[in-house]
This record gives C-alpha cells, structure tokens and sequence, in this order.
C-alpha cells in the first residue's frame, strides 16, 4: 500500500482579517505638525504632539473635555493669537511654511483654513451676505463671479435647494442646522485647504447631524478635513483616520476602523470601550 | 421597619411622617401669602404715587395748554408768553449734546468691551466712568463752568451742549460695553476664522450684533439729558430771549421750568406746569421707544 | 488588553458577563454531548448515545438566545474595540459550539448502529482521537472563560495532532475495508465518526482563533497548521 499526501492551505480565520490590511491607505499629509507644545500661560495643554492631516481625507480627534483636541485646532489656524498668554511651540509645517511662526499672515492663513464650530455662528445679515463675507476679504469679484460662488458653496454644503429663494433673508431665521451648514458654506466659498470642525453636530439634532455627515463625506473630496468630536461613532463614521488624546498627549492615531475595532494602546481601549476611570 | 422594605432601602434619616411634611407645608404656606401681601402693598404705594404725579402733571398742566404755548417765547408776565425759546433750546442742547457724546461714549466702550479686556488701562477707564454715571450732575455743571464759561467770559448754548455731552459718554459707554459683551466669543472667532481683520469684525459684524443694544442706551441718555436742569445752571444759564446761537447763553425747559416755577406770577407757573408735562411725555415717549427697540433685539 | 477596569456604565459589565456566562454554559452542555458520544462508541452504550442526542435542542435553544442578546447589544450598547470584538466573537463562537454539538450528536446516532456490528479490529486510535478532541474542548472552554490567550493558542496547535491521528486513522480504516467487503458498513460510520470528531477538532480551533482575537485584538500570528489531508490521500490496494 502506498499513500501520497499532499499538502494543502486550509482558509485562514477571516475574522481579524481587515486589520492586517487598513481599509484605507492614507493620503500624503497636507498639515504636519511635529513636536507641537502648547501653553495657556504657565500650563501645557499639548505636549509634543506629532500627527499628520492627510490630504483630502478626515481625521477625527476624540478624548475626554479637556485633554486638547480642540486646543489642537485652534493652533491650526492660530485662533489662540485672539488672546493673550496663549502661546506654541513647535512645528505645522504647511505647504513649507510653519503656521505657528509669528511671521506667519494670520487672515490669508485664515483663508487657507477655515474653521466651523460647535454653535452656529450666522452673521447678523442676509444669507447671501453671510457667504459674500468672507470672499470680499479676499478676493475682489464682479458681481455674476460673486453669484456664482455663492451659489457653488451653497451647493456644496447640501443648502442651496433649502435657501436659494430667499437668499436675502435674515440668517438668523434659519434652523439650527440649517445654520449650521451655512456656516460650511461660509467657510468653503473662501476656498480654503483645509476645513477644521470643532464639534460642528454636537448643537444639532439627529437628522441635521447625518446631513452634516453626509456633507463632510462629500467634501473631503476636495478639502482635508479636521473635526473634533465627543461622539465616538461620529468619529467612527466620518473620519479616515481617528487621533486619541489624552492629558494633552496624542496617544494613539490609526485608521478610523482600526481604533474602534483593535486600538494598541491601553488607555484608548478604555477610552473607546466606556471603560475611563 | 420600612427602611427594608422600601425600594430606596438606604435613605438615611427616621421614616417620612406625613403630619411633620403637612405642618411643615402649611407654615410655608403662611410665610407665603405674608410676603405675597407686603409685595404687593409696596408695589401699589409705588404705582400710586407716581399715577398721582402724572395725574397733578395732567390736571395742572393740560389747563395751561394752549397754541401760544408753542408759538411764543418766554415774555414778561401778562403779556401771553410762551415756551417755543424753550423747547427749541432744549431740543438743539439734548440733539447736540448726544451727537458729541455719542461717538466717544461709543469708542470708549468698544476699547473696553474689544481691544482693553482685563488690561489695567481698561480697568481704570471703566472704574472712571462708572464714577461719572453716578456723579451729581451739578458736578458736570460746575466743570464745564470752570473750563470753558469763566475763561472765555460768559455763559453759552455750547457750554450746555458740553455739559450734557458728558453726561451722555459714561451711559454709552456702559451699554456698548454690556451690548458688545454680550456677544458670543464664537462669533467673534467665526469672523476672525474666515481671516479677517480685527476692527473688520467690530464694525461689520459686532456692532450689527448689538445695534439695538446700543441704540436703546443712547436713547436713554437721551431721555436723561433731556430733563437734567443742574448741569445748564451754569453753563447755558437760560435766555428769557429768542436766541439760537451757541455763544449765547440759551433758554432750555428744565431751566424754565426752575425759573418759573417758584415765581410769583400765575400765568409764569402755569407755565412751568406746561413744560414740566411736555418733557415728562417726551422721555416717556423715548423711554417706550427704548424698550421696544430692545425687545425687538430678544 | 485589561479586563479589570469597570465601563462606567455597570449594566454593560453585567451583560458582558451573562454573555460569557451563556457561553461557557453552552460549552458545557456541548462537552458533556462529546463525552457521552465518547462513551456511547466504546463502551456501546446506546443509554449515554441517546442522553448525547437529546441535549441537541437545549444547546440549540442557546445558541438562538445568545444570538439575539448579542443583536440587542450590539443595537441597545453600540460596542467598540475590544468589548466589539468580544461580542462579535460570541456570535461566531456560538455557532462553532451549535456544530460542535452537532457533529457530537451524529457520532452518537453512528454508535447506536456500529453497537450492532462486532468488530475484529480494536478501536484504540479512535478513543485516542476522541479523547484529544475532548481535552481540546475543554481547555478552549476554560480560555474562553478566563480569556486566556495561551491557552487559546496551545489548543489552536494541538489540532494538528488531531489531524495526524484522523489522516492515520482513514488510511487505516480504507485499508480494512479493501482487505474485507463485510467491514464496509461499520468502516464507513467510523470513518464517519473520525471525520465527525476531527471538524470538532476544528471547531475548537476556530473558537480558539477567535478567542485568541477578541482578547488581543490581532490574529494568532502563526500559519494555521494544515489541516485534514486526507482529502488528497490516495491508498491503493497491494498488487
């Protein structure tokens, strides 16, 4: 009797298989930011933060009140200048300048980053003046070049069906979220870079905040995306990649499925999982 | 026995005795209805009092009423005068004094309010100018007299003009500052963020926000000008004349009203009735405005 | 990653644990079916094959509640990392454990009809096998219970010996058969009864795969050892 064996490849457990593969290969970085100090005067809110905005993709930012995220982004468009005692250190190197030299253009930085927040903000003016705003600081347009941005951002921000009949009526009378995408619309007829959303649903219902979603998934096909968000599944559901702060330390940024699913550290395990404490 | 079997077992503290909660009640009650009745006693002192100065105001004041009242100046008693020297005096001193105030109160509150916050400068100012709210008017009049009536050697319509003006800078300073406060620092931030410039987003954007915030201050200091009488004793005087020059002294209402008031004749008293009624329904009338004007901000 | 922090909402923890608890309740059941199957082929004991049989439908009813508590928490809990992974992984344990159950069942039912059949061969490398499948088990049940990777991992190799054995035991099993027709019937419900027991064998490797990334969040970095080769076995008969 002779037997021939012969060797085989059983299939391999395909539960964990996503992980060894990230769903998404990150971009080239738009803003890289390297050994990054910040202080409200004598204290440190970040600490030698070294992170990447890959380019035309969101990067979510969570961890507890507190621990910088949103402090993060105001350095990323120098918001911190507006007041005294709040200082940098470091590097955010953009397009080869580094955005926290005090040499630094504030309002054409400002320009190239725009900034959405957690409240509303509409102008105490028209709608279409809410948009024109920012583009007159920068640009100079006739008057059809003007109506056509307006329209272009309007339709970007998904505002433009809801508004477009009434273009000149008071900002203040639109829904929250309809506010709120004004406020998008605001920021992108600049036509920035890079959009920074510091927790731009977190005032919004849960209809307005998909659309919110919605929206920022369409946009980061032209813009890189920054958004700070105390909603996990947010972070979940909008961003590329996900960086969790702690005490004023980024401990850990990974591909979006990868934290919600096998974070490395320990302290965003227990983060993400509800454990904190 | 209780303390087991009920569902929050480990409430600390003897059983709940319903006699002590309702004695307890009722004397809450009581303390109530004690406190509910001496509001209202004082409220109504309050309203009756003043329903009687308008209704003396009225009752003295509509008699003397009257077409020449508008029509005339002031004359020598007997002869039909009236207030027209008066009111037109009163209303050029509270228009200009307001113009001159206006401005200043206005960029010393936005100093405050957007460019000083928290410096010592800043404070100092505020401190200043909370002072000069509450400063005796007569003080202003006094001022004025020592720094522009005695050396330029006589009494004027600008000098009141001036008083009045200082009088209006620290009420606007104050609302511009509380109406520019209350803007929301996200705002500011959102105007800043789309890269503009700082006194862009003062003038554009944040006294848009607060325009009927302010507007309704400077109404007001309208309102309190336009009844001061201290602060022109020394500085317009009074003019029993037809004059609408500003180098010379200039009759006001408050002054006549002071003026005639005490006098011995009749018809110089009714007189002051009549203008006593038509100021007191002109800053009613601003007053009104004024509140409207802030609700419509709300 | 630490099990010993508390989440901040303590009802999470609670039904974290009852799902454990199902599971391990569930392992129990279905090693004792294993067992008793064990014992129902060599000891013929067609009372221990029946008791093996008819716990089928307990074991099923629990897979059937463990999947809907793993449904609701996944909706009511929205579960992240490694409490996800957790759940996730109970979802895919169950079912290993309902086949389990299953392929022990089906051994038991063979046990009745080889009980009829006197068989002139020893059955030693089968008790052998049996017995590996259930030591198997019941480590992987014990590492699911304390989330115990080591284990988890020692179990995933021994299913090679499992193999071994199987790939042994079907070459010996054909063998009988060409040597005598009359060996065909009961041949072939052993051969039914090692192939039975080496998917249990696989099962148990599958839950210790999953264990293995529900608590460390990676996949066991190692090949899978290969498996049943029989497939490509070939025995002829002596010329």
């Amino acid at each position: 009797m002779s037997a021939t064996t012969m060797s085989g490849q059983e299939k391999s457990g395909g539960f964990g298989g996503m992980q060894t593969k990230p769903a998404t290969a990150m971009n080239a970085a738009r803003i890289a930011i390297d050994n990054l100090d910040f202080y409200y005067g004598d204290h440190k809110a970040l600490k030698e933060i070294k992170l990447d905005l890959p380019d035309r993709q969101v990067t979510g930012m969570i961890g507890p009140s507190g621990c910088g995220k949103s402090t993060l982004l105001r350095v990323l468009n120098r918001m911190y200048d507006l007041y005294p005692g709040q200082r940098a250190t470091g590097q955010v190197m953009m397009d080869g300048d580094n955005i926290i030299d005090p040499k630094m253009d504030l309002n054409a930085l400002r320009a190239r980053v725009g900034m959405v927040f957690q409240k509303p903000t509409p102008f105490p003016m028209t709608i279409y003046e809410n948009i024109t705003f920012g583009v007159k600081l920068h640009e100079r347009l006739s008057k059809s070049a003007m109506e056509e941005r307006v329209e272009w951002s309007l339709t970007r921000a998904a505002l433009w069906g809801e508004v477009k009949d009434r273009l000149q009526a008071s900002a203040m009378g639109l829904s929250g979220g309809q506010q709120q995408r004004l406020c998008i619309a605001r920021t992108i007829a600049v036509r920035p870079e890079v959009i920074l959303l510091d927790e731009p649903t977190s005032a919004l219902d849960p209809i307005s905040t998909l659309k919110v979603e919605e929206l920022i998934d369409e946009l980061k096909n032209d813009f890189t995306i920054a958004i700070v968000t105390h909603n996990m599944q947010q972070a979940a559901r909008c961003a590329d990649q996900v960086a969790f702060f702690y005490l004023g330390e980024m401990v850990e940024c990974a591909p979006a499925a990868q934290i919600f699913t096998s974070p490395k550290q320990k302290r965003t395990q227990e983060y993400v999982t509800g454990r904190f404490g | 026995m209780s303390a087991t079997t009920s569902p929050a077992g480990s409430i600390p503290g003897a059983t709940k005795d319903m006699r002590v909660a309702r004695a307890l009640g009722s004397r809450r009650h009581r303390i109530n209805t004690l406190i509910k009745v001496a509001c209202i006693a004082a409220t109504a002192l309050g309203l009756l009092l003043l329903a009687s100065i308008l209704f003396t105001l009225l009752w003295r004041g509509v008699a003397g009423l009257s077409l020449s009242v508008f029509t005339n100046s002031t004359k020598s008693p007997g002869s039909n005068g009236g207030l027209l020297n008066a009111i037109v005096g009163s209303l050029i001193q509270t228009a200009l004094g307001t113009v001159i105030g206006t401005p200043i109160g206005l960029m010393v509150g936005t100093y405050l309010a957007e460019y000083g916050r928290g410096s010592l400068l800043a404070n100092a100012v505020r401190f200043v100018s909370d002072v000069l709210l509450s400063a005796p008017s007569i003080l202003i009049g006094l001022f004025i007299y020592q720094l522009l009536v005695e050396p330029f050697g006589g009494f004027s319509g600008i000098a009141g003009c001036l008083a009045l003006a200082v009088i209006v800078i620290p009420i606007v300073v104050r609302t511009t500052e509380d109406m520019l406060g209350l803007i929301p620092s996200t705002l500011r931030e959102a105007v800043i963020g789309l890269g503009a410039p700082k006194w862009k987003m003062i003038v554009l954007i944040c006294y848009r926000a607060a325009k009927e915030g302010i507007a309704t201050g400077i109404l007001l200091a309208v309102a309190r000008i336009a009844g001061e009488t201290a602060p022109l004793l020394f500085t317009s005087l009074g003019n029993l004349n037809w004059s609408v020059s500003l180098g010379q002294p200039m009759a006001s209402l408050p002054v006549t009203i002071y003026q005639y008031a005490g006098s011995a004749f009749d018809d110089w008293v009714q007189l002051a009735w009549v203008g006593a009624l038509l100021i007191t329904f002109g800053v009613l009338a601003i007053n009104i405005s004024a509140r409207v004007l802030l609700r419509r901000t709300k | 990653m630490s099990e010993s922090t508390e989440h901040l909402v303590k009802s999470f923890d609670n039904d974290l644990k009852r799902l454990r608890d199902m599971l391990t309740e569930m392992g129990g059941i279905v090693e004792s079916q294993v067992a008793m199957a064990a014992e129902a082929i060599m000891n013929r004991d067609s009372g221990a094959a029946t008791r093996a049989v008819e716990e089928d439908p307990k074991v099923d009813a629990l897979e059937r509640e463990v999947e809907q508590f793993v449904i609701r928490m996944l909706a009511l809990r929205q579960p992240m990392a490694g409490d996800l992974r957790r759940i996730v992984g109970a979802l895919k344990i169950t079912s290993d454990l309902e086949r389990i159950g299953d392929y022990a069942a089906n051994v038991a039912k063979r046990s009745i009809v080889l009980a009829q059949f006197n068989l002139p061969y020893s059955l030693a490398g089968l008790a052998h096998m049996a017995h590996m499948v259930q030591d198997q088990l019941k480590s992987i049940i014990d590492a699911l219970g304390s989330s115990d990777t080591e284990k988890a991992v020692e179990v995933w190799r021994s299913d090679r010996v499992v193999d071994d054995i199987y790939n042994a035991l079907f070459r010996e099993l054909i063998t009988y058969m060409m040597e005598d027709p009359r060996n065909i019937t009961p041949c072939t419900h052993l051969l039914f009864i090692a192939k039975n027991l080496e998917r249990i064998g696989d099962h148990a490797t599958n839950i210790a795969e999953t264990v293995y990334y529900s608590v460390e969040g990676e996949v066991i970095p190692d090949v899978r050892p290969k498996g049943d080769t029989s497939a490509y076995a070939v025995v002829r008969p002596k010329e």
